[in-house]
């Protein structure tokens, strides 16, 4: 019996990605916690929920930069793990987006590739505006 | 509390946040900051920071089930997506300039009346046939999806979209100029002004709020906001939750959801009127 494969949709395509994207992320955030937890981290650390101003505790990334290092390090630090995940979970909506546009364009609608673009747009302009204010 | 014990806990609150964010359309964020904050004395900004984090883990898990199934409608959520961020950066230009307890004040007040309206409807399953909007024919602003639980296909047609894109951007600037979510606004926007079935109104909303929410998550990055101790059982949490959501909300009717989204409007009514009348609460 032949299998009929279901016409390619866009909204097929973004939930695909969504999908993956939050599959992904959750992934390295647990396998994070796993290595976490392998290396005795929730014996031995206490966590501290107040939050000190200038000081930047363990646990938390300010910079792909510090994510970066913290993977690169032997051994690897878990933490680094789980916030790579929590990254892929953040541009996850975005990429989505990205990969609309085209796929619009390709099926013939181009009012929607053109919406994509100016939300994408929008959306840069939108962190860009944040991350200066602040 | 241990860690161990702290992480247990919060994940599994956050199952409860992300099923009720799928249904609700909200992104858990109006459960997780109180709780997180008052219940486990989780300093405001981490909290926030985990919040976003689980708008984004909604969205993505709730939104990658709705669009499968029709549900969450892409071409209405990318068109009305462009009215929230467009407000959101005119609220955040205007933020300072224009007077915010009055501001808080007429929303408080336009949000008791959707509150009066939305308990007139309340019974109300699908909206009446549409007219024919123009713009709702040009930007494709309609759709069809299989009601599980009426157990027949629903087409719907987006109404009054010079309104809804109006309320949306309204909602966007409020958003910008305030600092708060928009998600409830959003919904009430599809539900109340553009007429569509509530469920897709919810759906449509978990796709939007995702977009957003990512445009500022770098900046609670930079500041330093997300912990990934706190924000790690947050997302795994609300992720599992929101697929549990998406589950429940396609086996409710249309009103069900509508009663459940009804003490969500009346509290932010509630706290918007308390905040423009300058009134602290204990």
């Amino acid at each position: 019996m032949s299998r009929l494969r279901a016409p390619f949709s866009v909204e097929h395509l973004v939930a695909r990605i969504l999908l993956c994207g939050g599959l992904l992320g959750i992934g390295l955030v647990l396998l994070g916690l796993v290595l976490y937890g392998a290396h005795g981290g929730f014996r031995h650390h206490v966590l501290d929920v107040r939050r000190q101003p200038a000081v930047q505790p363990p646990g938390v990334f300010i910079s792909v930069r510090q994510v970066a290092d913290g993977l690169g390090r032997r051994p690897i630090d878990p933490l680094a793990v789980t916030a790579l995940g929590l990254i892929v979970l953040m541009m996850t909506p975005a990429v989505a987006v990205i990969a609309a546009m085209p796929a619009f364009w390709w099926t013939g609608d181009r009012r929607y590739a053109l919406v994509a673009l100016v939300v994408l747009a929008l959306l840069a302009v939108s962190a860009t505006l944040a991350g200066s204010l602040h | 509390m241990s860690l161990t014990l702290f992480s247990i806990a919060v994940l599994l609150t956050s199952i409860g946040a992300g099923a009720v964010g799928a249904i609700l359309g909200l992104g858990g964020g109006i459960l997780l900051i109180p709780i997180l904050t008052v219940f486990y004395g989780v300093d405001l900004h981490y909290a926030m920071g985990a919040s976003i984090i689980s708008v984004i883990a909604t969205s993505s898990g709730a939104a990658a089930s709705y669009l499968r199934t029709g549900l969450s409608n892409l071409r209405i959520g990318l068109f009305l997506v462009l009215a929230t961020i467009s407000g959101a950066l005119v609220g955040a230009l205007l933020a300072g300039v224009v007077p915010v307890r009055a501001l808080e004040l007429i929303l408080g007040l336009a949000l008791s009346y959707s509150a009066y309206t939305t308990v007139k409807q309340l019974r109300d399953e699908l909206p009446e046939s549409p007219p024919d909007d123009p713009l709702a024919l040009r930007f494709d602003l309609e759709g069809t999806y299989h009601d599980v639980r009426l157990e027949r296909d629903v087409v719907y047609r987006a109404q009054r979209v010079v309104q809804g894109f109006s309320a949306m951007f309204g909602a966007g600037l409020l958003s910008g100029m305030l600092g708060i979510g928009s998600g409830a606004f959003k919904v009430l926007a599809m539900d109340y002004l553009m007429r569509l079935p509530m469920k897709v109104s919810t759906a449509t909303s978990n796709f939007m709020i995702g977009l957003t929410a990512a445009a500022s998550a770098s900046i609670y990055w930079s500041r330093g906001d997300i912990h990934t101790l706190i924000a790690a059982p947050v997302a795994v949490g609300v992720l599992a939750g929101a697929y549990l959501g998406t589950t429940l909300m396609a086996r409710m009717r249309n009103a069900t959801v509508r009663k459940l989204f009804l003490p969500v409007v009346v509290y932010l009514a509630l706290s918007m009127i308390v905040r423009g009348l300058g009134l602290h609460l204990p």
